[in-house]
């Protein structure tokens, strides 16, 4: 029995298909968020992969900020339950998760069962969150994918001091003036992200292993300046992004085993 | 209120600040070597009736004082960042808070060292209010997490323009007489009664000798970079009412007499405008708040928040010093008796325009500068430019702000200038 | 006959828009004094023949508030500020403003130029209150409140008056307190939104005429059957619990509110003002009475354990810390909160209360998460 998971977020939009449960079948991301065409998009995309129509699936469950609208959809889902049942699915020695969004962030605990035990948000600010990474990328002239491999040039990390997302702007144009290296730059940002999120991590408590979910974990820079923070080690799973569409998915498995 | 200005002295230091950089290891040297021998130690509050514990001989650090040296030495951030992480603390309290209340955890570990300078921790609290209600929660929550006692004087507000009423004097005052026998009842001392009269009148010497050395700065040019005079509010807080300040203060008008007789100053530049400074120092951004004054030649002669100490009453007398501690503190009056102050001030020294510290820990001066600078505008008729800030938090300046409005603020003076020069 | 829903109506009428109520009084001659929160002594101002009526603010985005009030002033005093400079408390013949935390000191005197029309009454709680010398100093700040509000009311303020006034304001307390047991037996009727509309409601309204209102919901909620609630329950500490789109949030999840700690709500309401001496002396010693609150000093406050003996009593499987973004005093106390609720056992939920926002699409996120986990 196949169960689809939709997780509509601020930037992008991801699916999963899941077989029984268990087997990812199939996978696909959108790079437009909530309020666009992005989840039709992404959801037409997964199911012609393998040539499925919308009764294949026993159940569709959505997530995301733009969980509320998808009308197909059998039920939703917290983005918060789906991400760490999904990071649980993928990891299981895992029992904190750290999740930055297009716009929040947000430190997740789980019990030793896997279960959401307990979440931290951040504050309505940009900062900290992929917003912010995007207005800094804009401002560099380069693309919020690119920042990752920017930061591995890096030979000594440029201090970014402000937390507003206006001043950091406005410190990263006088630092471009007094022509600092791209690549100190871009690693120095990744430290105010990471120092950002740290906070919120720590606030909830850090229980290891430690992992990272959603579309910023694919950036090794914010990984590595976060890993620096907390002291420890981040685990990145290859499906970081599908996370929540994952976890989407395995509640929809469970709804559908419920219902059975 | 610390040793450490962020930027590197050229020539050596001045005798008098040698003797504060002696005077304040002490105080800590003291405060250590009591708790090595088991007795107890206290912190405060920076405008808390210090002379009672002095009279005492009871060992006191103030973490305002420290919290601002530990910013200005550029190492609050990780403390700031433990408070608001492990500790949970919201990042909107005040930043001396959240680094002292990180700090007062950390200290529990004996092999912890990063801060400097590093206080014992403390046996008691001694708070007043009379600067902020923050101070209060801020002490409350020193009190839970160590688990000591807090000994209390509540300052009020003087929330109307006229002097406080008796009554309030009253209240204040037997809170002073309690506190004294309460401390007599923990620390197991008697109070010499003889010789706290003694130390009222050695910090009435010390106030009124700082208050005549700030006025010298009335002349023009100053004698004075006016954030020196920082270096010296370390003396005001830790040791009010220390015949050792006495003699420092002593030491410091010999050398500002001398830069008069020789017409030399202590700012780095020449001084082309004069202004009032608002609020207490960026402390982690001293360093860029003085390399731009001075490119602006721009001399911050006078601030509001060094003659916060200037406490007065007559000694012997309870109620005079009770209503000194009610009316002391900028934070303790209302904005209109603030204001009129400070454009007083503005005009005894001539100032050109007034630089203000929007800090975002300090809510009370925040408002006095939104609501009063009307006020200073209208009756001094000189412009006002405010900047974003923090006396502890770097993440809260922003360089480029603070230059572009110091340099609006100097554009202006510049045209008031010329327009008065015809 | 009236029933339930018609009493709630009433009540949400005036909570949503007090301006009906206080146009309502000075329609009819009264006086109207607004009360800053909280611990203000209305009863001074109701033995003088006027109406207190509570300033709460409300959801706006200030416009001109911020020429006198920094972007991290409070929202509650920001918005009252607000409203006072663009003339919507017009007719309000004062305001009683207790100086509970430096916000409210900053307040006062942006009051005083920005809304010159409604003078101020500022008073001061006195905070160490251990010494016999903290009553006598609030006795007679209260005497100095009663002296300014007899000038407005044009007539002397009897003791017999104040007295008869604490026992309106006492009874009333005591049928709020009624009212927050009862509703929960019917939690199926008195959702989260109503259980707060019934108490926000009281600022706006003679206390007596509340009560005789509160006391027929109080009876006809007995008449109906007890009702198993099959959702969730929690409780909820902080200032307010605003708005009440943030209410439904609960209410959606299938979340009841079963208690409360909120400034707004039951932290007022549930300390008795006692006899002692005068009145004026009783009026003082409630205030001492006063524990487990962000705005009165207590050596190791008790409203960590209060807020999971209510948990506790209600059987809430979670507690709601509303925290009022800017508000010190109930910032500071976060991390004992959540503590507390940690060591007990018990999930909490940290949030963001802010007036001027209304994009509650965070809260809604943490609220479904909450209860999907608790």
């Amino acid at each position: 029995m196949l169960t689809m998971g939709l997780d509509i977020g601020s930037t992008a939009c991801k699916c999963i298909i899941l077989e029984d449960g268990k087997n990812i079948l199939g996978r696909a991301v959108v790079s437009s968020g909530a309020g666009t065409v992005g989840a039709q998009k992404v959801y037409d995309e997964a199911l012609a992969m393998h040539s499925l129509k919308r009764e294949d699936l026993g159940r569709l469950m959505v997530t995301g900020y733009g969980r509320f609208s998808f009308e197909t959809a059998d039920n939703q889902k917290s983005e918060l339950s789906c991400h760490a049942k999904g990071i649980a699915f993928l990891m299981p020695t895992v029992r904190t998760i750290i999740d930055i969004g297009g716009q929040d962030a947000k430190a997740l605990r789980l019990n030793a069962k896997g279960m959401l035990d307990s979440f931290v948000m951040n504050d309505k600010c940009a900062a900290g969150t992929g917003k912010f990474l995007e207005v800094m990328a804009g401002r560099l002239n380069l693309q919020t994918e690119e920042l990752g491999e920017w930061d591995a040039k890096a030979t000594e990390e440029a201090s970014i001091s402000s937390t507003c997302t206006v001043f950091a702007e406005s410190e990263v144009i006088s630092k471009l003036s007094m022509n600092v290296n791209l690549a100190d730059l871009v690693a120095g940002i990744h430290r105010s992200v990471a120092k950002r999120v740290a906070v919120l991590a720590y606030r909830n408590g850090i229980v290891k292993d430690v992992a990272m979910s959603g579309g910023v974990a694919l950036n090794k820079g914010v990984v590595r300046a976060l890993g620096e923070e907390l002291k420890t080690e981040i685990l990145v799973h290859a499906d970081c992004q599908l996370a929540g569409a994952l976890g989407a998915a395995l509640f929809a498995w469970e709804e559908l085993c419920k219902q059975a | 209120m610390t040793e450490t200005v962020a930027q590197k002295p050229k020539r050596p230091l001045p005798k008098s600040r040698v003797m504060v950089a002696a005077q304040t290891a002490k105080v800590y040297q003291d405060a250590w070597d009591a708790k090595a021998r088991g007795e107890k130690i206290g912190w405060s509050t920076a405008i808390f009736p210090q002379e009672i514990c002095e009279t005492m001989g009871i060992p006191v650090l103030y973490p305002e004082n420290n919290a601002a040296a530990i910013s200005a030495k550029h190492l609050g951030d990780d403390l700031i960042a433990y408070a608001e992480g492990q500790m949970r603390y919201p990042m909107n309290i005040c930043s001396y808070a959240r680094l002292n209340l990180a700090l007062a955890e950390k200290i529990q570990d004996p092999a912890y060292n990063t801060a400097d300078p590093l206080l014992p921790s403390p046996d008691f609290v001694l708070l007043a209010n009379n600067s902020c209600t923050q101070l209060m929660k801020w002490y409350e929550q020193l009190s839970h997490n160590l688990n000591i006692p807090i000994f209390f004087v509540d300052c009020l507000f003087n929330y109307d323009e006229e002097k406080p009423a008796a009554y309030k004097v009253t209240y204040i005052r037997k809170q002073i007489e309690s506190y004294i026998a309460e401390m007599e009842k923990f620390s197991g001392k008697k109070f010499d009664w003889d010789k706290f009269l003694e130390v009222q009148k050695r910090s009435q010497i010390n106030s009124k000798l700082f208050d005549d050395i700030i006025q010298l700065n009335t002349r023009v040019p100053a004698p004075v970079n006016g954030f020196d005079f920082f270096n010296y509010m370390s003396c005001l807080v830790l040791c009010r009412g220390k015949e050792s300040t006495t003699e420092i203060f002593k030491q410091l008008k010999l050398e500002i007499e001398e830069h008069i007789a020789n017409g030399t100053t202590s700012f780095p530049a020449k001084e082309e405008y004069r202004v009032h400074w608002e609020g207490i120092a960026c402390w982690p951004n001293l360093g860029h708040n003085l390399k731009t004054l001075k490119n602006y030649g721009v001399n911050a002669v006078i601030n509001g928040y060094v003659t916060a100490w200037n406490i007065v009453y007559e000694p012997g007398n309870l109620d005079s010093m009770a209503y000194a501690y009610a009316t002391s503190s900028t934070n303790s009056l209302t904005t209109e008796t603030i204001m009129n102050m400070r454009s007083d001030t503005i005009k005894k020294f001539d100032c050109d325009g007034m630089l203000c510290h929007v800090n975002r820990s300090c809510k009370m001066m925040t408002f006095h500068i939104f609501v009063g600078r009307n006020i200073v505008e209208e009756k001094t008729g000189v412009p006002c430019s405010n900047f974003d800030g923090d006396q502890s938090d770097s993440r809260v300046y922003s360089e480029a702000q603070f230059e572009t409005r110091v340099q609006g603020l100097v554009e202006i003076m510049k045209e008031n200038k010329e327009a008065k020069n015809g | 006959m009236v029933n339930l829903d018609s009493l709630f109506n009433e009540l949400d009428t005036i909570a949503v828009n007090p301006r009906i109520a206080l146009d309502k009084y000075l329609v009819s001659g009264k006086k109207v004094i607004g009360c800053f929160p909280i611990y203000t002594p209305e009863e001074l101002v109701h033995a003088a023949g006027m109406i207190p009526m509570g300033l709460w603010g409300g959801q706006t985005t200030p416009s001109v508030a911020g020429q006198y009030a920094p972007i991290f002033t409070c929202s509650l005093l920001r918005s009252c500020l607000e409203f006072g400079m663009l003339g919507k408390y017009q007719g309000i013949s004062a305001a009683l403003m207790p100086m509970l935390c430096d916000t409210y000191r900053g307040v006062s005197g942006a009051w005083r130029v920005g809304v010159k029309d409604i003078p101020l009454i500022a008073f001061i709680h006195p905070q160490n209150r251990k010494l016999a010398a903290s009553r006598e100093f609030l006795a007679a700040e209260y005497g100095a409140v009663k002296t300014k509000l007899e000038a407005i009311a044009g007539h002397v303020i009897s003791d017999a008056a104040i007295k008869n006034s604490i026992g309106v304001y006492n009874a009333h307390q005591a049928a709020i307190r009624e009212f927050c047991e009862v509703a929960n037996d019917h939690l199926d009727v008195v959702t989260p939104k109503i259980r707060h509309t019934v108490m926000k409601s009281s600022h706006f309204m003679e206390k007596g005429a509340h009560t005789a209102i509160v006391s027929q919901i109080i009876d006809k909620l007995k008449q109906l059957p007890i009702h198993q609630w099959k959702g969730k329950k929690v409780i909820l500490t902080g200032i307010t619990g605003e708005p009440d789109d943030l209410l439904d949030l609960f209410a959606e999840n299938k979340i009841a509110v079963v208690g409360d700690d909120l400034a707004q709500e039951s932290r007022q309401f549930r300390t008795d003002i006692p006899k002692c001496g005068g009145p004026l002396e009783s009026l003082a010693q409630q205030w001492l009475d006063r524990t487990a609150c962000s705005t009165v000093h207590e050596v190791n406050s008790s409203r960590g354990k209060l807020i999971v003996d209510l948990a506790r009593k209600y059987g809430a499987q979670g507690i709601a810390i509303c925290l009022m973004k800017f508000c010190d005093v109930e910032e500071y106390e976060y991390p004992m909160l959540v503590k507390a609720a940690e060591d007990a056992g018990i999930p909490s939920l940290s949030l963001e209360i802010d007036q001027s926002t209304m994009n509650n699409e965070q809260s809604r996120t943490k609220i479904q998460s909450f209860a999907e986990m608790i």
